[in-house]
């Protein structure tokens, strides 16, 4: 009896894990045998390389290297000004923080990360975009403030939340013993928490950044709102121009188009391409967390969490 | 306790937040320019974006009369600095709204790739009053007073002159059915009731009738089932005409589902569904399949923002707008 029960439950067990990849397994599908064949009517090189995005044109054209480069930009800027601030905010947290404003600090970022993003694109349309209009607005003559640099600042607000979290368990994570060594040999609190702390936890911090920019790369809400959305072929020093990214390209036209249209095809294709940039962080993220646990045997805590896309 | 006290200082901090947020907002606005006085009032965003669809004789005339009366103030239009940019907003590639807009103004496939693209209407209203220098396009139906609608070619974008076509920038909302749906009663009943008196007030609500004195609708009490599809244009207009249809004919259910203007045409062409929407008018090879019926006329508004001494323009300069052509507002002197 006891033996039935037992192998009973190990068979709910199993096709409850086996109900997630499952899943994983047939977004995978979808989007592949959607999306490849629309690729491949394009034409890979087009699609990927091509300029132009005018879908409904009377010669339509569907190239998303503005897109591919508008989402590089986008996040970068956001890992740009996201990651400096987070992992000084973790590093406060974990090391020198005192316990009444720890207290705070650590549920209003909790709050910060459960904050839906359309919320953080409202208030990035009615705060940071007239803001950065009427600040530069004038000066270089830009038609709008829905720029990449908006797009930037309110991403790396958002990816705060995942950076500090990870970044505050990782430095955390080095043992007492690694401080208390520094401080023997006669360094001060800020010298031993920088220079041998800090540095301990390098991996697990490159973790954190990682998937600030899983974050930020799958954003689409708040982007959409602030980023002008144009798709336009833009350089890294246009920053106070509109960009279009991968997911918005995708939210924008979804609406409209025609099912089973080309132009329908080429959404999803370009699905498929965000899709193989989420697919490389994660991969990036497993090996970082893989070194890390080849290199040091003494840390006993894992890295939370996986890039959402 | 200590926690309550925690959660209170919390949320007191969030609230102190959102209101210097909400402060920052309002001067933004009127500091473009030498910040004058007396146009703060026009700038003020506050309470103006619920939109409710006002009507739009109402709201035109309304924004006249305030660029009217400013140079009487004394009062800053000059503060406009016409060699600023021109703010293009436009529309998602696929909206029935932009596809009326580029085909009527002749915009067609040049349209501005610098034109900020927005993929709703509210999103463009927001965009347009939150920036002095800002352009953009939408239904009549939708406008409100924190935009300023500008007259085309002399013509105020009204109902009226819609349904009197002199109003240019304008789209037909359709119903189409083929033959074979056309013979059924439920179907024509339908149709006739769009085009009756109460029909036609429902699509005097946000959009223009198609005919002034319309005959009034005479239940036939009929039972059966329906399928509506297409233009997510019409479909607002078609939820609003199936409830009070529902109303004289409570045996009745209606299916609608949106897909496009595309979708609705191939699908009653096949008959999958009973009645096709459209908001743009069949083209000639659609027509031997279907019998379209204008339900409603559209008009497609351009909106500047109500600091913007600018009141009308030419289809011609929309045109050159639009394309990116002209890209100050200097430039259209």
């Amino acid at each position: 009896m006891a033996k039935i029960k037992e192998s009973l439950m190990r068979a709910v067990f199993f096709a409850a894990a086996l109900a997630s990849v499952l899943a994983v397994a047939l977004i995978c599908l979808f989007l592949f045998a959607q999306g490849l064949p629309s690729m491949a009517r394009i034409g890979l090189i087009d699609f990927l390389t091509g300029q132009r995005w005018a879908p409904r044109a009377s010669e339509p054209s569907f190239g998303i290297l503005p897109m591919i480069l508008g989402s590089v930009y986008v996040t970068a800027g956001a890992i740009a000004i996201g990651v400096p601030i987070g992992v000084l905010t973790a590093v406060f947290m974990a090391r020198m923080c005192p316990k009444w404003l720890y207290k705070v600090l650590k549920p209003a970022i909790s709050l910060m990360a459960g904050i839906p993003s359309v919320i953080y694109g409202f208030f990035g349309m009615m705060v940071l975009v007239p803001a950065i209009f009427d600040l530069f607005g004038k000066r270089f003559d830009i038609m709008s403030g829905d720029t990449m640099l908006a797009a930037s600042i309110l991403l790396g607000i958002m990816i705060l939340p995942t950076v500090i979290s990870i970044a505050e368990t990782n430095i955390r994570a080095v043992p007492q013993e690694v401080y208390e060594g520094a401080i023997a040999l006669g360094a001060s609190h800020e010298r031993a928490v920088f220079k041998v702390v800090l540095p301990a936890a390098r991996s697990g911090v490159m973790a954190a950044v990682v998937l600030g920019v899983g974050r930020a790369i799958g954003e689409t809400m708040a982007v959409r709102m602030v980023a002008g959305n144009q798709a336009v072929l833009r350089m890294p020093n246009e920053y106070l121009k509109g960009v279009r990214t991968l997911t918005t390209n995708i939210i924008m036209e979804m609406g409209y188009v025609e099912h089973g249209s080309l132009h329908f095809g080429a959404l999803i294709a370009t699905g498929v391409v965000l899709f193989v940039f989420v697919l490389m962080i994660n991969m990036l993220f497993s090996a970082l967390n893989q070194g890390r646990k080849e290199r040091g045997p003494k840390r006993s805590r894992p890295v939370k969490g996986g890039a959402t896309g | 306790m200590k926690k309550l006290l925690l959660i209170l200082s919390l949320s007191l901090t969030l609230a102190l937040s959102l209101v210097a947020c909400g402060g920052d907002d309002a001067p933004d606005n009127t500091t473009s320019g030498a910040s004058p006085s007396g146009t703060t009032a026009d700038a003020s965003p506050d309470g103006t974006t619920a939109g409710n669809a006002t009507d739009a004789t109402e709201s035109a005339t309304e924004t006249t009369d305030d660029a009217a009366t400013d140079p009487a103030d004394g009062s800053p239009i000059s503060d406009f600095d016409t060699d600023r940019v021109i703010a293009v907003n436009t529309r998602e590639e696929g909206s029935g709204t932009r596809d009326a807009f580029i085909s009527i103004t002749g915009v067609g496939d040049d349209m501005y790739a610098e034109a900020v693209v927005d993929e709703s209407t509210s999103g463009i209203l927001t965009k347009v009053q939150s920036n002095d220098y800002a352009i953009g396009y939408v239904s009549i139906g939708s406008l409100n007073d924190s935009v300023k609608a500008l007259t085309i070619d002399g013509v105020v974008p009204s109902h009226e002159n819609v349904f009197n076509g002199t109003y240019g920038i304008q789209r037909p909302l359709l119903v189409c059915v083929n033959a074979e749906k056309a013979q059924v009663e439920l179907v024509s009943d339908f149709i006739a009731f769009m085009l009756s008196a109460e029909g036609q007030e429902i699509v005097s609500t946000s959009w223009t009738k198609v005919d002034e004195d319309a005959p009034e609708y005479e239940t036939k009490s009929l039972s059966g089932s329906l399928k509506v599809g297409g233009s997510t244009s019409v479909e607002p207009l078609m939820q609003r005409l199936r409830q009070a249809y529902l109303v004289h004919n409570p045996n009745v259910t209606i299916e609608i589902s949106g897909g496009g203007s595309g979708t609705g045409i191939n699908e009653a062409t096949s008959g999958v569904i009973d009645i096709g929407m459209s908001s743009r008018a069949l083209r000639d090879n659609e027509k031997e399949a279907l019998t379209p019926t204008d339900i409603a006329l559209d008009g497609v508004a351009v909106i500047v923002n109500p600091n913007n001494p600018i009141e009308g323009l030419t289809i011609a300069q929309v045109k050159l707008i639009f394309t990116g052509e002209i890209t100050k507002w200097s430039g259209l002197e």
